[in-house]
């Protein structure tokens, strides 16, 4: 009897045929063809002049006639063409054919006449979408003050408060102010407050206390380290990967971690959202003697593959489409966008923005020089260099960027010509204005740059230093040899004179390398002195180039750079510089060749002295082992006059060099291209263009999302047609304006959220608010609900369950690195010195540095093993945390050892500052633990339920030895020590530890 | 207070499972309790509605659970399964000196391979000049089949297998291995694997054992998507499990000088404060999820180590695996320790009977396959025996396979004499246990060994085929806004089905 119902439901049209046959059109047919056909048949294309969008157009046909049979379904084209076996006739031509239940469907409306609905509309113009248009801030609706003793002023509580009207939404009030204190600590620092801070701040009766808290974590340098990871996130920031356990750098670079220094110091510094984005993409082209803002282009550094180029290409066009403009360019990779306005043409047109690029890596002053960037290269391992700077500059400016098919490089339509940069117009392309750009020596050269000549200038004083020292020191070895041959000559004793003399030539030898080396060194640095002064004629002190950049150094003119070689006449003062420049490098060369050449001829002449000496034995003895060592001897003979023949010839070339007449000599340091095509900073000025329609608000959404745990716009990587509609969409907007009227101030935004009511309203149901347990905040009036409101708010869960409208404030979960922070933070542990080339992993548990700074990569090791069961960032992409509730959690709060040894850590100190045990110590410590841990006390059940386990386990002290924990020896204060440390430990896996409520 | 019909834990079983798979968070225990075997009310095969996977296979499984063992570095399919008489025949020949097409001149060569490294910088070459089988051959079974000298033991098993000859896949590199389990080559974007596909539309039968389990993976770049579950959530990825009694899974051994006591009154505490919570919050759904994670976790603990160690298995079963011996102990214990696992309700255990790399036989190939086949063939013969005389082969799915076949041609690559290079054209692989028609010989490739014939089967197949004798269907598993490809999705083997 069960089907009956069901039947009655399938065959529901029959009792009503003439509303049924319309809603069957809304029901079946059009999400039907809204999934499979509008791509192409809709608003956006319409293949065949057709439209499938509305009943009427279907009934119109296409530019080929009608498509639909009334009278005889089966024969109507639109069927023939879903139903064919010929793939070249078969519609969709993509995916699946249609099933035959669909079909059948489809046939059954049509010979129903093809009802729908009358007032029905077509898909509007993709250019009309809500995201596609740009910003205009909103007016702020008035709304009457509902809610009592709570700022009004906010503009965000306005547009929130405007959606619970008509929905019969009732908001909570704000949240207890204990919660709301460690809320906004693990919000803006990633750390809860102290037992202390929570104290001072329930002290603090002040009106505007919350708001200094505000400031004051916004001032915080921790605050930098709890953003810059999520931004870390959005952007993809992951450590060199490849081949980690060879080791073999495939992805990425060993270096990056400048950017990730970088972010951390651009949000502590509230350098402007547009900033930031233009210094990612194009550091090298608007700031290009900026040396803090070079590793900015880590952002693109980052998708750097070793194996295949096109594939670091692929990366940036994706993620700079989904994380900066919330676009799916990707999708156009292979095929015309299914929903967006974005062709295939479009995808390799934004591709080639960013086709001349390639990676240097630079020195950093101090440091030893990492060499040039390896390049791509199959064969050889790719070292980790783990000195310099690398960043991106424009190395190829004539790159063509083709199209290819199907996603596969190898795949070139015939003929067709390169295409280039340029951004589709509905989101405003046309305004994209690109130029050529010159730059500035120190961009270009890092050689003239001051702190890399300091560097080059100390290294070789130390050269010339050591040399010296090296050879005052054979020297006294050398006289100390002689002064010992003239005491024994006397003596007669030629067997220890053949010794000393022996000495005397070995120290001799040994004497002249020195001097040799003292002698290039002395050369090495006059040479780089010469070239350093070539360097300032060539690259001079005359006008500035036509730059787009800011200059902070010296201006440097451009008159032809090292590579091009300019035909000025010889009475240029700067030729002269080149020209001693020249010849001081042809000095060293000499310098080098003798050296090269006292080294051969001294090994030689100790080598024939060895070969006698081999040669005597034998003709003494005639023993077979000294034959032998003398032919080895002889051999060896051989080589070393072949290599002194080999350093002559050096020699005689050096001289003849120095003969030449030249200009020509090394630069200090690679030299770039001295212009940039400047398409990256155009992009990145165009982004950053208040008209621009994506790129605030998919930054205040990010933004959004991370205090409220849920986004405005649920796509936070797809705000084109296919992605979520906005919660709030006038808020988005505003938030947005709000944003760029400030210079895209995320301080600016972070406060204006986190004041707000909506922020701070409690995460309880309003249940919960009502029966709320005891508060240590005595002052507050949250805890009491307005009475005759309990009517109504019960129905909030139903009206919105998902709390859409935040009626309520969200609850979060502690992040793996918020986790990891809060728990060695409360136990005093936790170490805030900046890291800057990242720490492996295994050391997670053990280290007491912040998360922030461990390295993270998408291989197996990646993540420390801790993280991983706490939903790690996924460093392929990661533009909204998961956040999940697993047994494997459970399991590394309970047993690992840094979840046990914080434990035993936090209830030393906790039990310390109680003071001497007395009968309420259990009662205290509990209150306590619950303050420090939880920023609440315990409610009368809980406390009772701590204090039974704490008597329980002090009765009964366990069988086994006491926990070892490192560096702090089991005390023998015995069962209470271990008590209370069990009880920690049970407190820290209490579901609103990890919970921000 | 207002009573609450929530509060307390008094949750009714049911309540709570449904509650807990609600939300974005991707709370996992909702999808774990499929037990009954009943199908889900509505739908049949093929249907291309979106539902979210609520435990419950889409229509009548086959299967209950999957054993993959996967054999890392690529083994060659012409000293294994795939043995090729015409290349003793025609041994030191080029390709364009036998009586047969010339398999690297055409586009068919091109057609299927793509190399990660940009052709500008790919050293891999195409190696003409035919190798002779290292080992020799016969035909077993009553399906006849012919497989080489190196599987004696695996010999017996024939007519229970499945074997596919027309594999192929389109990395020439290791990356592979990643492809294989996840259907993506290197340069596209990657998607969750197979484990993780199954853990996600099936859960698990066993609430206190993950349900994707892998088992001496080892950590490689080539390894790093096998047990992932990428979009799918974290919850749903590979949880390697060690043959170690101290460790056999991630932290999940009492630390150190934390009595069974101390920590079982931890928990006690932990989960009655946790209940106090929930009467605090009572429509918190993740808390209440957290709480039944901590008792699954204090579950786990036991039943993981109960698993994995096998002193109670009798003499006659350790034989049977190997374990007596040193060269297959390795392969024995993964491969008895797996039949445990999925004995116990794991759905998906992932097996890597030898090393990373280990069949990736450039040169040497002969010692190297006659010594890793040793160490494999009794094992997973082994296996099936014991699937088999536990009614296990009418539940269970084994499937056996590598990431790409070998050359037909010598790799001459660094003056190389005595191996064979990647082969991504045509490869074998085989099919065992529940729903698989046993004695199948399927697809071929050419004379030569060199190219699947006919449209052959692209990875994926081997996915779709596993899901389907789950009772799942990849399309019906797809998540809004993570549009997946044709070929991600395969179609079933259809001609080894039972």
């Amino acid at each position: 009897m069960k089907s009956i119902p069901a039947i009655f439901a399938v065959m529901g049209f029959l009792a009503e045929p003439v509303a049924a046959e319309a809603e069957i059109y809304g029901r079946d047919i059009k999400p039907l063809l809204q999934a499979r056909c509008y791509a192409c048949h809709g608003a956006l294309k319409q293949k065949a002049g057709l439209r499938l969008d509305t009943g009427e157009a279907i009934r119109r046909g296409s530019k080929n006639g009608l498509i639909l049979a009334t009278n005889d379904p089966a024969s109507s084209s639109l069927l023939l063409r879903v139903g064919s076996t010929d793939r070249d006739q078969r519609m969709p031509p993509d995916g699946e054919p249609l099933t035959p239940g669909q079909i059948q469907m489809l046939q059954s409306w049509i010979a129903r006449g093809a009802p729908s609905p009358v007032d029905e509309k077509p898909e509007p113009d993709p250019s009309e979408h809500w995201a596609f248009r740009p910003v205009k801030r909103p007016k702020v609706p008035l709304i009457e003050v509902s809610e009592k003793n709570l700022p009004t002023s906010n503009p965000i509580d306005a547009f929130i408060a405007k959606e619970f009207e008509g929905r019969g939404l009732v908001p909570q009030p704000e949240s207890r102010r204990d919660l709301l204190l460690r809320r906004v600590y693990l919000d803006l620092i990633g750390l809860p407050p102290s037992r202390d801070e929570l104290h001072a701040f329930l002290a603090d009766t002040a009106p505007d206390a919350y708001e200094r808290v505000v400031e004051r974590l916004l001032e915080s340098p921790r605050h930098g380290e709890r953003w810059a990871r999520h931004w870390m996130d959005i952007w993809r920031y992951a450590d060199w990967y490849g081949r980690r356990h060879v080791p073999d750098v495939w992805n990425s670079a060993p270096q990056v971690w400048r950017w990730r220094e970088w972010i951390v110091r651009a949000i502590n510094s509230d350098k402007g959202y547009d900033r930031m984005l233009v210094e990612m993409l194009a550091a090298d082209e608007a700031a290009p003697e900026d040396e803090q803002a070079r590793p900015a282009t880590g952002y693109l550094v980052r998708n750097w593959y070793a194996l295949n180029p096109n594939q670091w290409m692929r990366d940036v066009v994706e993620h700079t489409g989904k994380a900066f403009m919330g676009l799916t360019f990707n999708c156009a990779h292979c095929h015309d966008h299914k929903y967006d306005p974005i062709s295939h043409r479009d995808y390799f047109q934004f591709r080639a923005f960013f086709e001349p690029i390639q990676v240097r890596q630079d020195r950093f002053p101090g440091e030893s020089d990492p060499g040039p960037f390896q390049k791509y290269e199959y064969s050889a391992n790719r070292k980790v260099v783990t000195q310099g700077v690398v960043s991106v500059f424009d190395e190829n400016p004539a790159a063509k960027t083709f199209i290819y098919l199907r996603g596969d490089e190898r795949t070139f339509p015939e003929g067709k010509p390169a295409v280039n940069p340029a951004m589709p117009s509905f989101l405003g392309g046309h305004l994209l204005r690109m130029e050529p750009l010159a730059l500035p020596p120190p961009a270009f050269y890092p050689g003239v740059r001051p702190p890399i000549r300091q560097t080059m200038l100390e290294e070789h004083v130390r050269a010339k230093e050591a040399a010296r020292r090296d050879f005052d020191a054979v020297s006294v070895k050398y006289v100390e040899a002689r002064s010992v041959f003239m005491s024994q000559k006397e003596t007669n004793n030629l067997s220890s004179l053949g010794k000393v003399l022996a000495e005397i030539l070995a120290t001799e030898v040994d004497w002249r390398n020195a001097s040799n080396k003292l002698a290039v060194a002395n050369a090495a640095h006059s040479s780089l002195q010469a070239r350093m002064a070539a360097d300032d004629a060539r690259y001079g002190h005359s006008s500035r180039p036509n730059s787009g950049g800011t200059h902070n150094g010296k201006p440097y003119a451009l008159k032809g750079t090292p590579d091009q070689g300019s035909s000025s006449s010889p009475a240029d003062p700067a030729l002269s510089a080149e020209e001693s420049a020249s010849r001081a490098e042809r000095e060293l060369l000499l310098r080098q060749a003798q050296a090269q050449f006292t080294l051969a001829d001294g090994k030689l002449s100790l080598l024939e002295a060895e070969h006698s000496l081999s040669r005597a034995r034998w003709n003494v003895d005639g023993a077979s082992k000294h034959k032998e060592e003398s032919d080895k001897a002889d051999a060896a003979v051989k080589k070393a006059r072949d290599s002194l023949a080999t350093a002559r010839k050096s020699i005689e070339s050096a001289e003849a060099a120095l003969l030449t007449n030249s200009r020509s000599y090394a630069s200090l340091t690679p030299v770039y291209p001295s212009t940039t095509t400047g398409r990256r900073l155009a992009l990145a000025t165009w982004l950053t263009r208040p008209d621009h329609p994506l790129t605030a608000r998919v930054a205040v959404n990010h933004i959004w999302n991370r205090h409220f745990h849920a986004p405005l716009v649920a796509s936070v990587f797809d705000f084109g047609r296919n992605g979520a509609k906005p919660t709030h969409s006038e808020l988005l907007d505003w938030l947005a304006a709000e944003f760029m009227d400030h210079g895209w101030s995320m301080k600016h935004l972070h406060r204006i959220i986190v004041t707000s009511r909506a922020y701070r309203r409690s995460s309880a149901s309003p249940a919960e608010v009502s029966e709320s347990a005891s508060c240590l905040d005595v002052a507050s009036e949250s805890s009491s609900a307005a009475p005759g409101r309990t009517s109504e708010i019960g129905s909030n869960q139903e009206r919105d369950p998902e709390n859409r409208y935040l009626w309520r404030m969200n609850s979060g979960q502690m992040e793996a690195e918020v986790l990891r922070d809060s728990l060695l933070h409360l136990a005093g542990e936790l170490d805030v010195t900046p890291v800057d080339y990242p720490l492996p992993t295994k050391d997670a548990e053990s280290s007491r540095r912040r998360s922030l700074y461990f390295e993270c990569f998408p291989e197996p090791g990646g993540h420390s093993q801790f993280a991983s069961a706490f939903d790690p960032p996924e460093p392929m992409e990661c533009y909204r945390r998961t956040s999940s509730i697993m047994p494997q959690q459970a399991l590394a709060m309970s047993n690992s050892r840094l979840a046990r040894e914080q434990s035993r850590t936090l209830s030393k100190k906790l039990a310390s500052s109680l003071g001497d045990a007395d009968s309420s110590a259990a009662a205290s410590f509990v209150t306590l633990a619950f303050e420090h841990l939880l920023s609440r006390p315990p409610s009368s059940e809980e406390s009772v339920a701590c204090q039974n386990f704490l008597q329980k386990a002090f009765a009964n002290p366990p069988e086994t030895a006491s926990i070892p924990v490192k560096n702090d020896p089991p005390s023998d204060s015995g069962s209470f020590a271990r008590a209370h440390a069990s009880l920690v430990h049970a407190l820290i896996n209490h579901n609103d530890f990890v919970t921000i409520r | 207070m207002k009573p609450n019909p929530h509060s307390c834990g008094r949750f009714p079983r049911r309540t709570f499972l449904a509650d807990v798979g609600m939300g974005f968070a991707g709370l996992t225990l909702g999808s774990m309790f499929w037990r009954d075997g009943l199908t889900r009310a509505s739908g049949g095969e093929g249907q291309s509605i979106h539902l979210p996977p609520d435990g419950k296979p889409l229509f009548a499984p086959k299967a209950k659970s999957v054993i993959w063992i996967f054999l890392s570095g690529g083994y060659s399919h012409l000293e294994t399964f795939d043995p090729k008489p015409a290349l003793n025949d025609h041994a030191g020949k080029s390709f364009d000196k036998t009586p047969f097409e010339n398999p690297v001149a055409g586009q068919k060569h091109k057609a299927r391979f793509r190399s990660v490294p940009a052709d500008s910088i790919n050293v891999r070459d195409v190696y003409p000049l035919i190798y002779p089988m290292q080992v020799g051959w016969k035909q077993h079974g009553r399906c006849g089949i012919g497989i080489t000298d190196w599987w004696p033991r695996l010999a017996r098993h024939v007519d229970d297998i499945a074997w596919v000859r027309n594999m192929w896949t389109t990395d020439n590199d290791h990356w592979a291995e990643n492809q294989i389990h996840t259907g993506r080559h290197r340069l596209d974007e990657t998607q969750p694997s197979l484990g993780a596909w199954v853990h996600y539309g099936l859960g698990s039968l066993n609430d206190n054992l993950p349900s994707f389990v892998t088992l001496g993976v080892p950590k490689s770049h080539t390894t790093s998507e096998i047990d992932h579950a990428y979009y799918l959530g974290p919850q749903h990825g590979g949880v390697p499990l060690a043959i170690d009694p101290k460790n056999p899974l991630p932290f999940g051994s009492r630390f150190e000088g934390v009595s069974a006591g101390e920590q079982a009154g931890e928990f006690e505490l932990i989960g009655k404060l946790n209940q106090l919570a929930a009467v605090e919050y009572p429509d918190d759904h993740r808390l209440r999820a957290r709480i039944r994670a901590y008792e699954l976790a204090f579950r786990m603990q036991a039943a993981v180590p109960e698993a994995m160690q096998f002193p109670g298995e009798p003499e006659h079963i350790r034989r049977q695996y190997g374990l007596d011996q040193e060269q297959t102990k390795v392969a024995g214990e993964r491969l008895l320790c797996a039949r445990r696992l999925v004995e116990r309700g794991v759905r998906f255990v992932l097996a890597y009977p030898s090393g990373l790399s280990a069949w990736d036989s450039h040169q040497k190939l002969k010692d190297n396959h006659e010594k890793l086949c040793a160490n494999v063939d009794l094992p997973v013969a082994g296996l099936l025996q014991d699937l088999k005389q536990r009614g296990l082969m009418e539940e269970v799915l084994v499937v056996f396979c590598t990431e790409f076949g070998r050359t037909p041609g010598l790799e001459e690559r660094g003056g190389g004499k005595t191996g064979r290079d990647h082969h991504p054209h045509g490869f074998t692989i085989w099919f065992a246990g529940a729903g698989i028609k046993g004695g199948t010989i399927h697809g071929e490739t050419d004379e030569l060994g060199y190219h699947a014939l006919g449209e052959g089967h692209y990875i994926t197949d081997i996915h779709a085929t596993v899901l389907h004798l789950l009772g799942l269907d990849s399309r019906r598993l797809e998540i809004p806004g993570r549009k997946r490809l044709d070929i991600d999705h395969g179609q079933p083997i259809r001609e080894i089905l039972s």
